[in-house]
């Protein structure tokens, strides 16, 4: 039998017009979501289930009440069951740095010894981008980040991977098992949730942990990090059209480019 | 009083949101250009187990109630109003009845793969000569020992070019009025004798084929008589109790579709210096539009509850099929207007709800119908 762990997080998507208020943003204009990334961390967790003979999926969560139906949507989608992790000292936290969710997450691997974790590479709201291999050091396990193919030999507890690293390059690479693998979007196109995946989602179970039934107390999700501004970046477009036949318009290319540094040695 | 969703309900609603926004709304304009019945949208359903949504899971659908199949409906006409016409006329007309009335080998037979989303069903009641006087048709079916033959035309019916079964409403006792009506599951692709005269060019819906069929000495077996001889016109008053919620849902998604449409432009089309939403002439049309769909949406639901808690339905979805007609194609006219000159290209879907938000003032019976069924309801 093999386990695979899913983090999953639900990410706050801001709308169009917004207003700043201090260090937040008013939940009006927040809309909640599945992080995109975990999107493609689920897929590849089912799809594993699918291929194995005797695979169990369990997907991880900290976060309030209101994320229950994003999480219950990957239950829909073929996850077993869910863990969510919340209680009032978690509530209170104005910002859950990456070491919070490590000892969240660590607490809940020393409970359920998954072979296999997936995390997203990354969260599309505060895109810290570190949880996923600071998991892995923290539980011992292996890890490769910005996973977008993979090649499970269960038997030979073994994940053949290809990772995308910086400027378009690649790695090849075989990580033991246990192991964390970071999920890169595009690794493969996630399912919609059948409909009667939905329904039968209603019956499976989200366990609601704290952290004092995780061993854990607040000391866990003290950080050394605050937020201490928010603001609208501001951005510029510009638009240059080209005119004229295509030998011209190529030819103003061109010159635009070598103005920009592109192809210069 | 619970005006909320379920959780269940929201996700379902939410998730065909998404795979119409995604898979439908891109080639919405094309398929209706083309006059194309878009089966391979049709195979995605039924992966999705959306072929079968009030059908139970024992015949391989989903086992939802009426409330979800309206939701699903309506976010399919949001999108697209021939693929919504298509598939309510699949499920509310061509496979619910055989639920209703079937044996369990007929149902075994004929609606599990409609449920499952193996095939399309479809419903022939209307003739040449009659359409709201329905009853008054002139298609026979005579009993031949073990066996009825099929004698006539049936006119506008959706989907029987692409259909795995059509249940075909024919008098089987000229004598007994009502009580002389009888249906029957045809097989279209293997019984002798069916075929398909016409498909028709329309004013909208085009991805949605329309036909007409001859029925020429069709020969079937005593088993494909649905119900009892002369139970026809009974199962017909009850198949369109749960069918024109189907249409009023379909309806409100034509609205909401048209609705968001202008939403969007009103906010972004500048003239006279500022965007058109600012003028009060277009803000009270959009609000207006918003009043009209979200009334439509109620009384859609209202009936559903109805129909999914037993309670008498015939006043509660003629009521809903009527407005929620009316709100769609007033809403779905308001946004062509909103638009402007682009509103009236092919480039912009609000002609497109224009068109499709017609018909359904006229199918499952018309709005003079529905004040009629009203009306006596009422007591008048
Ligand atoms: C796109 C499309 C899809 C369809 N799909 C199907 C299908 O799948 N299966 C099926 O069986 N049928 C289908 N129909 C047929 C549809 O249900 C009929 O067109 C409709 O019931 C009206 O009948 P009719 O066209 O004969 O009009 P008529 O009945 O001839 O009506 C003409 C006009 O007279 C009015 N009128 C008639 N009687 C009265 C009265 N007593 N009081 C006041 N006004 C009256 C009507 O309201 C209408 O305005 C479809 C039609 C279309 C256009």
């Amino acid at each position: 039998m093999m386990k695979v762990l899913v983090t999953v997080k639900e990410v706050a998507e801001v709308e169009e017009d917004f207003v700043l208020d201090g260090t937040r943003i008013d939940d009006r204009f927040l809309e909640y979501d599945l992080n995109e990334w975990d999107d493609y961390a689920i897929e590849t967790a089912v799809q594993l289930a699918e291929a194995g003979d005797d695979v169990e999926v369990v997907s991880a969560t900290i976060g309030p009440e209101r994320c229950e139906e994003t999480i219950r949507m990957a239950l829909a989608k073929g996850v077993d069951r869910g863990i969510r992790v919340w209680d009032d000292t978690l509530a209170s936290v104005d910002l859950l740095d990456v070491n919070a969710k490590t000892e969240i997450f660590n607490a809940i691997i020393a409970e359920e010894e998954p072979d296999l974790i997936l995390t997203g590479v990354q969260a599309h709201d505060d895109s810290f981008g570190a949880t996923g291999v600071s998991v892995a050091d923290a539980a011992g396990y292996e890890w490769a980040a910005v996973v977008n193919a993979l090649d499970l030999d269960a038997d030979a507890g073994v994940a053949h991977v290809r990772r995308e690293l910086e400027g378009g390059v690649e790695e090849l690479t075989d990580v033991e098992l246990p192991a964390v693998l970071t999920i890169q979007t595009g690794i493969n196109e996630p399912r919609y949730a059948s409909l009667r995946g939905i329904r039968m989602a209603q019956r499976k179970e989200i366990a609601q942990q704290t952290l004092d039934d995780l061993g854990l107390d607040e000391g866990a999700v003290e950080s050394q990090i605050t937020l201490t501004d928010m603001y609208e970046p501001e951005s510029e477009s510009d638009v240059e059209l080209f005119e004229g036949d295509a030998d011209a318009a190529a030819a103003s290319l061109a010159s635009v480019l070598r103005e920009k540094g592109v192809g210069a040695q | 009083m619970d005006f909320e969703l379920s959780p269940e309900h929201r996700m379902i609603r939410d998730t065909v949101q998404d795979f119409c926004e995604e898979e439908i709304k891109p080639i919405a304009q094309e398929v209706e250009s083309e006059h194309r019945f878009p089966k391979e949208v049709f195979d995605q359903l039924g992966k999705l187990d959306m072929m079968g949504v009030p059908v139970s899971e024992e015949y391989g659908g989903l086992g939802g109630d009426q409330l979800m199949y309206a939701l699903v409906t309506e976010e399919l006409g949001r999108v697209s109003g021939g693929i919504g016409l298509s598939y309510a006329a699949h499920v509310s007309l061509g496979s619910k009845p055989i639920e209703s009335f079937g044996t369990e080998e007929q149902k075994e037979r004929w609606l599990t793969p409609l449920a499952q989303g193996d095939g399309m069903g479809a419903w022939a009641l209307t003739e040449p000569g009659s359409g709201s006087d329905a009853s008054d048709m002139d298609t026979t079916a005579v009993k031949d020992g073990d066996e009825w033959v099929l004698n006539g035309t049936k006119q506008f019916i959706t989907n029987a070019n692409v259909a795995d079964s059509v249940l075909v409403k024919a008098v089987t006792d000229p004598n007994a009025g009502y009580d002389g009506i009888s249906t029957f599951i045809i097989d279209p692709q293997n019984d002798d004798g069916f075929a398909v005269t016409t498909v028709w060019d329309k004013m909208g819906l085009n991805c949605s084929p329309t036909c007409e069929i001859a029925l020429d000495d069709v020969r079937v077996p005593a088993d494909r008589l649905l119900g009892e001889a002369g139970e026809g016109w009974t199962q017909t008053m009850k198949t369109l109790e749960g069918g024109r919620i189907s249409i009023a849902a379909l309806s409100t998604g034509l609205a909401q579709g048209a609705y968001e449409a202008a939403h969007q432009y009103a906010q972004e089309r500048e003239q006279f210096g500022k965007p058109i939403s600012k003028f009060d002439a277009i803000r009270d049309k959009l609000v207006d539009m918003y009043r009209k769909t979200e009334r439509a949406r109620l009384l859609t639901h209202n009936a559903a509850w109805r129909y999914d808690n037993g309670k008498p339905v015939t006043k509660a979805s003629a009521l809903a099929k009527l407005d929620a007609s009316e709100a769609s194609r007033e809403v779905a006219e308001d946004a062509v207007q909103v638009l402007g000159g682009y509103g009236y290209t092919e480039d912009f879907a609000p002609q497109r709800f224009y068109r499709d938000a017609k018909l359904m003032e006229i199918g499952e019976g018309t709005s003079e119908i529905q004040h009629l069924i009203i009306g006596r309801q009422l007591g008048l």
